[in-house]
């Protein structure tokens, strides 16, 4: 266990105190140096030698003070403190270097659920969220998001979370067999009062490096997870999480809008089933080419494809006049097999074409050069 | 106010056909029904309820010009009776005629529908009908939610393939029930009776507390085919296994014995016809 070396910047006393009481407290901690201003920390907080520094940002200019602190301590990690969440100033401070956001006062706990998200994995410097949107009905996206995540954590060594949104009929809980204390109703309803650390535990656990935030319990519950709140809620994940997978309802709502809107990234999902698949994609084609960069942002897939080779993936390219992402082939005993076990496909056969198309997808996202903005 | 319940008395039946998963079969299972009904004599619309993605249209071939949009908005801009003739869509082949009213034309539209007004068009449409068959989407939205409360049954149509499926059917069921519906006025119609699974219907059965109603035999590839000539299977004139399911769970629904000699003459005629086209 690493020993902190902590070096603590907070301009108010009683704070001060109250939180070097809680550093000092916690095992493997050591506070080494404080400061009320930021600037003598700057100054003079070297010769103490710290590996973590909290640092205020409440106080005017702590932003600019960030990337001070990174230029003049590139061996430490720095987590802003503030007494309350804002996406926008977390995801400045992360830009300008910080590892993470912390609200404070906080706990012994708290703060190592801190240094063990943020502190690891290099979070929090940049993050994508991709929406999965199937125009109606069945798709296969759930078992395409559950092993692509997968995938994508084992390719990339970060962390991945699979958000299920799908809020009436969502099943990644069923596909992962999880029974989970809390979902996406309780992540959303508690948001205005959660820190990326503790928005964390609602995520949970299904791999080294995957989490997933598990749909309703009952459909009823669906009223109650409000659009803003959801997009709070993603905005805030980003803070923890490299890549965030999610799993929408079909058609347009204003969750699944919501969350496309929220995306880097939004695929568009469709199963062949012999039926108008070709014409519903472009029909919902048809409505994100309102968006300007729609061509970058919106890729398509379609799954249970026979046979999945590259004259028939030419062949729905001409059907919908758009570029086709990704095609997968029909594997439905192997992904009934695996849901009904409540394991994924990629789990059982990797080297089943199924997953061997899904990890290429992997690929193609883990290599994409990240756009900001 | 007599005289407005014993008009409510006269009014069209109206059959709900949902499901709590996607590409169950609740369209074919909708235009068979209403192919069926109307081929025993019935006078019939079939009403696309999937306002954004509906394919009535296009499974049976129809290229509409008035849909449910413009029909509920007339509803709304009109006080009184609305004539909703204008807003049909003929299905004819050989002998069977019914209405379609279409889903809207663009997905603007089908996303500026409102509820109310689409309940007024169906109560205005039922009017008009022997029966009025309802094809959803799959999920308890505003509008299935409010449509299911006006319905004199409803076909919840489910496929036993793998267990989420079987939970969102139960977590469904046990949704109705607690919203208050009769247990009698939802009818558990199990689609591809046959196809691969390792799950015993019986335990379906047991986790729903519910016997289906009836069952229907996979063939994916008639249905398929039927989706693709643009005809309804059961006035068919090539009688498959699926269709005859069909008819049969409308002879339970009208209860009523099979009418075999009805479909005799109507392919006479239909072969009249083609000669004469």
């Amino acid at each position: 266990m690493p020993e902190y070396r902590v070096l603590l910047i907070e301009p108010n006393r009683i704070m001060m105190e109250r939180l070097s009481s809680v550093v000092r407290n916690t095992k493997n901690f050591q506070l080494v140096s404080r400061a009320m201003d930021a600037r003598e920390a700057l100054g003079q907080g070297g010769v103490f030698v710290p590996n973590l520094i909290l640092l205020d940002i409440d106080a005017q200019e702590s932003m600019q003070l960030v990337r001070e602190f990174v230029r003049a301590f590139p061996q430490a990690g720095i987590l802003a403190l503030s007494s309350q969440w804002n996406a926008q100033a977390s995801s400045a401070v992360v830009k300008a270097g910080a590892k993470g956001y912390l609200i404070k006062p906080f706990t012994s706990e708290e703060l190592i659920a801190a240094i063990n998200t943020f502190g690891n994995s290099g979070m929090g410097m940049i993050s994508e969220v991709m929406t999965f949107f199937s125009p109606k009905g069945k798709s296969g996206k759930t078992t395409l998001i559950a092993n692509l995540g997968m995938a994508l954590a084992q390719k990339s060594g970060q962390n991945v979370a699979i958000i299920d949104a799908d809020l009436q009929f969502g099943d990644m809980a069923v596909f992962f067999n999880l029974d989970p204390q809390s979902t996406i109703v309780e992540a959303t309803r508690d948001i205005k009062f959660l820190s990326p650390i503790s928005l964390n535990s609602y995520f949970m656990p299904i791999a080294e490096r995957v989490r997933v935030l598990c749909g309703t319990k009952r459909p009823e519950f669906a009223e109650d997870v409000s659009p803003k709140a959801f997009t709070d809620m993603i905005s805030m994940a980003r803070s923890l999480f490299r890549y965030i997978l999610v799993d929408v309802p079909s058609a347009f709502n204003p969750i699944s809008v919501a969350a496309a809107e929220a995306s880097e990234q939004v695929y568009l999902v469709s199963m062949i089933s012999g039926g108008y698949e070709g014409k519903h994609m472009q029909r919902a084609l048809d409505i994100f080419k309102a968006w300007p960069d729609y061509e970058t942002k919106v890729k398509t897939i379609f799954t249970r494809v026979e046979p999945c080779d590259i004259q028939k993936q030419q062949q729905l390219e001409a059907l919908i006049e758009y570029p086709v992402c990704s095609i997968l082939p029909n594997e439905y005993l192997l992904v009934s097999e695996a849901a009904n076990n409540g394991r994924m496909a990629v789990d059982i056969k990797p080297g089943s074409p199924l997953a061997r198309s899904i990890d290429l997808l992997a690929a193609q996202i883990y290599g994409r050069p990240y756009k900001v903005g | 106010m007599k005289q407005k319940v014993e008009e409510e008395i006269r009014s069209g039946i109206i059959m709900t056909v949902f499901s709590t998963a996607s590409a169950v079969g609740k369209t074919l299972l909708s235009v068979n029904m209403a192919a069926e009904l109307a081929r025993s004599g019935y006078k019939v619309c079939v009403v696309d309820l999937d306002l954004q993605f509906g394919d009535i249209c296009n499974y049976l071939h129809l290229s509409p010009q008035k849909t449910i949009y413009d029909a509920q908005k007339a509803a709304e801009n009109t006080v009184g009776q609305l004539d909703y003739g204008e807003y049909i869509t003929p299905y004819e082949y050989e002998d069977t005629i019914f209405s379609v009213l279409a889903a809207p034309l663009n997905l603007e539209e089908a996303y500026n529908i409102s509820t109310q007004a689409v309940i007024e068009v169906l109560a205005g449409i039922r009017g008009e009908y022997d029966y009025v068959v309802l094809d959803t989407t799959a999920t308890f939205s505003d509008l299935n939610l409010a449509v299911m409360d006006l319905s004199t049954m409803i076909t919840f149509v489910g496929i036993v393939d793998f267990i989420p499926t079987i939970k969102n059917m139960k977590v469904g069921y046990d949704t109705m029930r607690s919203i208050g519906y009769e247990k009698n006025k939802i009818r558990f119609v199990l689609n591809r009776s046959n196809s691969k699974t390792h799950i015993e219907l019986q335990d379906v059965e047991q986790l729903l507390e519910e016997r289906f109603y009836h069952i229907l035999p996979n063939d994916f590839l008639t249905a398929i085919d039927s989706i693709h000539q643009g005809i309804p299977l059961v006035i068919n004139d090539e009688e498959t296994a699926l269709g005859r399911g069909m008819q049969e769970l409308i002879e339970k629904y009208t209860n009523r014995a099979r009418q075999k000699s009805s479909r005799k003459n109507a392919s006479l005629s239909s072969w009249v016809k083609r000669l004469f086209k």
